[in-house]
């Protein structure tokens, strides 16, 4: 059963989840005001619907359809997305904020994961949700969820070993 | 996971870039909107006070029907009166409660012997058949009210008596 909550504080929800929602809606387009749309469109989806802002995977699953639902919207756009995904190509906008070239380095390193590993470490790190939450945002087992965690880690620290 | 946990520290570092102030108006907007047309474009959730009628409608009409099928198929039918035969002669009350057998006659007034019978298969002894033509007189009588009823009918008995050979 959720939890009520206050109607008028949606603007204190989002401040905290804001941007990590934002940066797992660019793991379906590059350019950031699309995925701006996305979260938009998701957050008030799921706000209107009234459910606890405690329940982060099933807003992160709202952000996630709504994500594919665009797509589908529109296929000539979805196919250029799904070639940018599964080229792994650079995000042409920043991320994060990173303050040295330590932080730049790993940045790009995440950059380059491959998406499914990229979205598992963007829900874990920066969205701490458990593997169990993973699974079910991404409708993969929790033990997947683990393991691409995993292998993710393994990449960014094998990308990152001549630098260390 | 011992091995990774300095690689998250320094990704937990890392900070997502912050939503830009547009965004925070266009939620806001949309936000608003929605709270003054709460059907535009997405389905609100139903109160809990529509359901609650809507399941007491539903109760409603299947105990309805439940009843109607009870009386239907399970309900006995109200007694029928009682049958009463239409060219009865007899009261349906008793003239008087009070009366009490008082006597009982038989006058044979005719004997009539059909002689020895006997069995197809010679099995058993024979028999002598006689008739006796009878009547026979009932009588009843009330000792508190001295009313007195009496009945009188003829009859017929037949007497079936072994027969020895000696």
């Amino acid at each position: 059963m959720e939890s009520a909550r206050p109607q008028d504080d949606w603007q204190t929800c989002f401040t905290q989840l804001g941007p990590a929602l934002l940066l797992f809606a660019r793991r379906w387009t590059n350019c950031r005001a699309e995925a701006e749309d996305i979260v938009q469109e998701a957050f008030v989806r799921f706000w209107r619907r009234q459910h606890s802002i405690e329940n982060r995977a099933l807003l992160y699953a709202t952000v996630r359809s709504t994500a594919l639902d665009r797509l589908r919207s529109d296929q000539r756009r979805a196919r250029r997305e799904a070639a940018v995904a599964l080229d792994g190509a650079q995000h042409l906008e920043p991320q994060f904020t990173t303050v040295d070239e330590g932080q730049r380095m790993l940045t790009a390193a995440v950059e380059r994961l491959p998406n499914e590993q990229r979205e598992v470490v963007i829900l874990k790190i920066w969205n701490e949700l458990t593997f169990a939450e993973i699974g079910q945002v991404l409708e993969i087992s929790q033990n997947t969820a683990a393991s691409r965690y995993r292998y993710a880690l393994s990449a960014l620290k094998k990308i990152l070993q001549p630098h260390e | 996971m011992n091995d990774f946990s300095e690689l998250e520290t320094e990704l937990k570092k890392l900070r997502p870039a912050p939503v830009s102030t547009e965004l925070l108006a266009r939620l806001e907007h949309a936000l608003a909107q929605s709270a003054a047309t709460p059907t535009a474009g997405l389905i609100p959730r139903r109160t809990k006070r529509s359901n609650a009628w809507w399941s007491l409608g539903l109760g409603l009409t299947t105990a309805s029907a439940l009843v109607l099928v009870w009386l239907a198929f399970f309900a006995e039918p109200p007694p029928a009166p009682p049958f009463v035969a239409p060219n009865a002669t007899v009261p349906a009350e008793p003239l008087d409660r009070g009366l009490q057998p008082s006597a009982l006659t038989r006058v044979v007034y005719r004997q009539h012997d059909d002689g020895l019978i006997f069995s197809p298969n010679q099995s058993e002894l024979p028999l002598r058949r006689v008739r006796y033509n009878t009547r026979e007189t009932m009588q009843w009588r009330n000792p508190q009210t001295g009313a007195s009823l009496r009945v009188s009918y003829p009859a017929e008995q037949v007497v079936l008596a072994p027969v020895s050979f000696q």
